[in-house]
């Protein structure tokens, strides 16, 4: 029979002990936390100090001034300028590609096992390493279709980046327009939607602000790569870049923010060291600000279904 | 106040192609042995039941005895499923629906749909309404069109002012009226309701319920239900339905009986509708 | 096609046909009477036969009863009305029968002679209990429950007048066809308490609707309500 006098009820209702498990494992977990942390802080830290130092004395002159065997004189400017123009052959191609081929898998492709098999290896493309795209941009688009890129240019190199961020595109389009419920399709189809009315009018719609989000992080992958565009011609060391024409521009040599700090970080002289340190400083601002834009807009147009 | 016939001939002429003369019109559906394959797996089986125009049936069952499965064949929702397979005969109006030449958009035009879950479009309230009569080519004033089904459906007065507003802000009770609202504006000749009210509070349900017995006089009117006690207030007719279960564990659904309601409530035939409707199956 | 059913119009039209039924209850047993009263052979089979009229809204009530009670599941104040409207039409159908066993004993009596003062007493009850299925009709009909409970009042009379009628007939003993004719006034004036009793029970279904506890207004064991 149970007893429920409140004395007897109290002392069932107190706290048995400590938990010392509990906290044990609290402390771990926070242990961990510091860690990762602390190298986090130190190599930002020691950055920051070099580049910031040089970035103030040298001012915008570092953003405009072009490669250069002096450290006095070199800055990131075709650096800058070579990242935007890459950047913008991977939302040229990647983008519009890897949507399309995502609403394809989702929306229209039967369940059948080749189509399947089609899915589970788009993922494993994803985690291909980024030198293996470097060899196919060179065997593809520096050697074979050298006609049409001019061999070892911006056309190249951004092609590259584009297949190695499509698998990306690909999967985070297919979450997004897998998370849009399937209730709003069968609301179309209700009214006499045809399948194409369905999905251009409500699913890509409301599948739009999570692509939007996935394409932009994949931007900003894309952005940091530097192994393939290496191997797929970047050039390494310094070069000029008058007022050639457009095409001369787009076919002939180029640079990127990582390539750069790669560059700069094998140079022997204890100056380029803090150029390398103001370049790393650039890059993570540009890369911040990217994904700073990725989850704003993700806040902005979060929905609740 | 809207002006329906410049609505009907707009849209009429669409749909006018294809349907059977009205000569059969008493009945609306006749369902004639349809069972329904998912793969192998027999989902409903041989089903026989006339569904009568301007009356509300209902059918009613257990978890997995096929009510909905049916519904969805009345207006080829389950094409849907890739290895969904119908297997007998649906005439619309004297007409095999899954006829070859019959294309199943043009079917859902004219045979809504109200889901279980009310499922807006994530827009604004207009574009809800909109959506249906534009794709179906329907070029007038579409203002008309949203007030007519917003009233029709008795939402008009809560949510006149905020026609561009979202419409999932609105009640689950407001959103499925917009539903309704959504299904009426394309001009339907049936609505089917797929448990419409089994997500939603009891003073909702009877709105919807009353707004059923008001949009009856004008269409044709299946609802699939599990509470009993809706099917006995608002049908005409009800049809039970029950599993199944063979000697190797299939479980399969079927029509145990379809009469006037009033007779199934009060005098069922067969003593597994008995059994059902006082609660004691199960 | 017929309007789907709602749970309030099925209702107001069961009241409806309740009330009606008082009315056609009441007007028979008032012509039982008169025809008793001026040997009216011709009003006599007139009632008898009006009472199909009653009998088939009898009919019709309970079948629409049942109806409803399967189809709407009504509750509270729409269940206790249902109650007494199964209860109040049975009592009313019974009236009918009493002025049906009025009229048939007219006719079984018609020859034989008769007593002006028992003519009279029965006058008398027949003047009491017309009230009484017209109070309680509309007790019902204006929902008050002060006109339910002056019905039990208004029944003493009633019931002192058929207390008296053995006395009187039993003063009639001398005449073998007057006798004869007093013993059937005897069971006629059953039937007007009878009616009177009807008329009380009325009341207390609707003291039952009002309140939602039943009460007896009176018992034949022993006396429970109050005096109006």
């Amino acid at each position: 029979m149970a007893v429920t006098t409140t004395d007897v009820v109290r002392r069932n209702l107190r706290r048995q002990g400590t938990d010392w498990g509990g906290l044990l494992f609290e402390g771990a977990l926070l242990f961990a936390l510091l860690v990762s942390l602390g190298f986090l802080i130190i190599l930002v830290g020691q950055i920051l100090v070099q580049g910031l130092a040089l970035l103030a004395e040298r001012g915008t002159s570092f953003l405009t001034s072009q490669s250069s065997s002096l450290p006095g004189r070199a800055g990131v400017s075709q650096a800058l300028v070579g990242s935007l123009m890459l950047m913008l052959f991977v939302v040229a191609t990647a983008f519009p590609l890897g949507i399309a081929a995502a609403v394809y898998l989702e929306e229209y492709a039967a369940d059948t096992r080749f189509n399947r098999f089609i899915t589970v290896n788009v993922r494993n493309l994803a985690g291909v390493p980024s030198i293996v795209y470097g060899l196919l941009g060179l065997a593809i688009y520096v050697k074979a279709m050298s006609g049409f890129t001019g061999g070892a240019s911006v056309i190249s190199g951004g092609l590259t980046l584009a297949i190695l961020v499509l698998p990306i595109v690909v999967i985070t389009a297919s979450e997004a327009l897998r998370a849009v419920p399937q209730g709003i399709r069968e609301a179309g189809y209700g009214v006499g939607a045809t399948k194409w009315e369905v999905v251009r009018s409500h699913v890509l719609p409301a599948a739009a602000p999570g692509i939007l989000t996935g394409t932009v992080l994949s931007l900003a992958r894309a952005f940091g790569e530097t192994a393939p565009l290496i191997l797929v011609g970047a050039v390494t060391g310094v070069f000029f870049t008058g007022s050639g024409s457009l095409v001369e521009k787009f076919q002939g040599a180029y640079t990127s923010l990582p390539t750069i700090v790669y560059t700069w970080s094998k140079l022997p002289q204890a100056e380029f060291q803090k150029l390398t340190a103001a370049a790393i400083v650039v890059l993570l601002v540009m890369l911040l600000t990217v994904n700073g834009a990725a989850i704003w807009l993700r806040n902005r147009y979060e929905r609740k279904w | 106040m809207t002006d329906e016939s410049t609505l009907v001939p707009a849209l009429t002429g669409a749909l006018a192609a294809g349907v059977a003369t009205p000569e059969t019109a008493e009945i609306v559906f006749d369902i004639r042995n349809l069972s329904v394959l998912y793969g192998t797996f027999l989902a409903v089986r041989d089903v026989t039941l006339p569904v009568h125009r301007n009356e509300i049936t209902a059918l009613i069952g257990p978890s997995g005895c096929g009510k909905t499965t049916v519904l969805r064949c009345l207006n080829r929702m389950n094409d849907l499923v890739p290895t969904a397979r119908v297997e007998g005969e649906i005439l619309y109006h004297g007409v095999d629906l899954y006829g070859k030449d019959v294309d199943p958009v043009e079917v859902r035009r004219r045979i809504g749909m109200v889901f279980q879950k009310p499922n807006p479009f994530p827009k604004s309230i207009y574009d809800n309404i909109a959506f249906g009569p534009k794709i179906a080519g329907f070029k007038g004033d579409m203002d008309a069109v949203v007030e007519g089904s917003l009233r029709r459906a008795a939402l008009w007065d809560e949510v006149k002012d905020k026609l561009k507003g979202s419409a999932t802000a609105l009640s689950g009770g407001q959103q499925q009226r917009l539903c309704i609202a959504r299904a009426i504006a394309v001009q339907p000749d049936v609505i089917l309701m797929d448990e419409p009210c089994s997500s939603l509070d009891p003073i909702a349900t009877a709105r919807i319920e009353g707004l059923m017995r008001e949009l009856v006089a004008d269409y044709t009117i299946v609802i699939v239900t599990h509470n009993m006690q809706q099917a006995a207030r608002v049908s005409t007719r009800t049809g039970f339905f029950t599993v199944d279960v063979s000697e190797d564990g299939h479980r399969t659904g079927t029509l145990v009986e379809y009469d006037k309601t009033e007779v199934v409530f009060t005098r069922p035939s067969d003593p597994r509708t008995e059994d059902y409707v006082t609660g004691r199956f199960g | 096609m017929e309007a789907p059913m709602t749970l309030q119009g099925e209702l107001d039209a069961l009241e409806a046909d309740i009330l009606r039924m008082g009315e056609i209850a009441e007007h028979s047993v008032g012509r039982s009477v008169e025809a008793l009263l001026e040997r009216d052979v011709a009003l006599a089979q007139a009632v008898i036969a009006e009472d199909d009229v009653i009998d088939d809204l009898y009919l019709s009530v309970d079948r629409r009863l049942l109806q409803t009670l399967a189809l709407q599941t009504p509750v509270a104040g729409d269940l206790r009305l249902i109650s007494a409207i199964i209860h109040i039409n049975a009592h009313l159908e019974r009236i009918g029968d009493m002025a049906v066993n009025i009229s048939k004993t007219l006719l079984s009596v018609r020859d034989l002679p008769s007593s002006p003062k028992i003519l009279s007493q029965l006058q008398e009850m027949g003047d009491v209990v017309r009230p009484m299925i017209r109070t309680s009709m509309e007790a019902f009909s204006r929902r008050d429950l002060d006109l339910c409970l002056k019905l039990p009042k208004m029944d003493d009379p009633v019931d002192r007048l058929n207390m008296g009628m053995y006395k009187e007939v039993a003063a009639l003993a001398s005449d073998p066809l007057l006798l004869d004719w007093g013993m059937r006034m005897n069971m006629i004036a059953r039937n007007l308490e009878r009616v009177g009793d009807n008329a009380v029970d009325i009341a207390e279904q609707v003291g039952f609707l009002l309140t939602g506890e039943f009460r007896e207004f009176t018992d034949a064991s022993h006396e429970v309500a109050p005096r109006g």
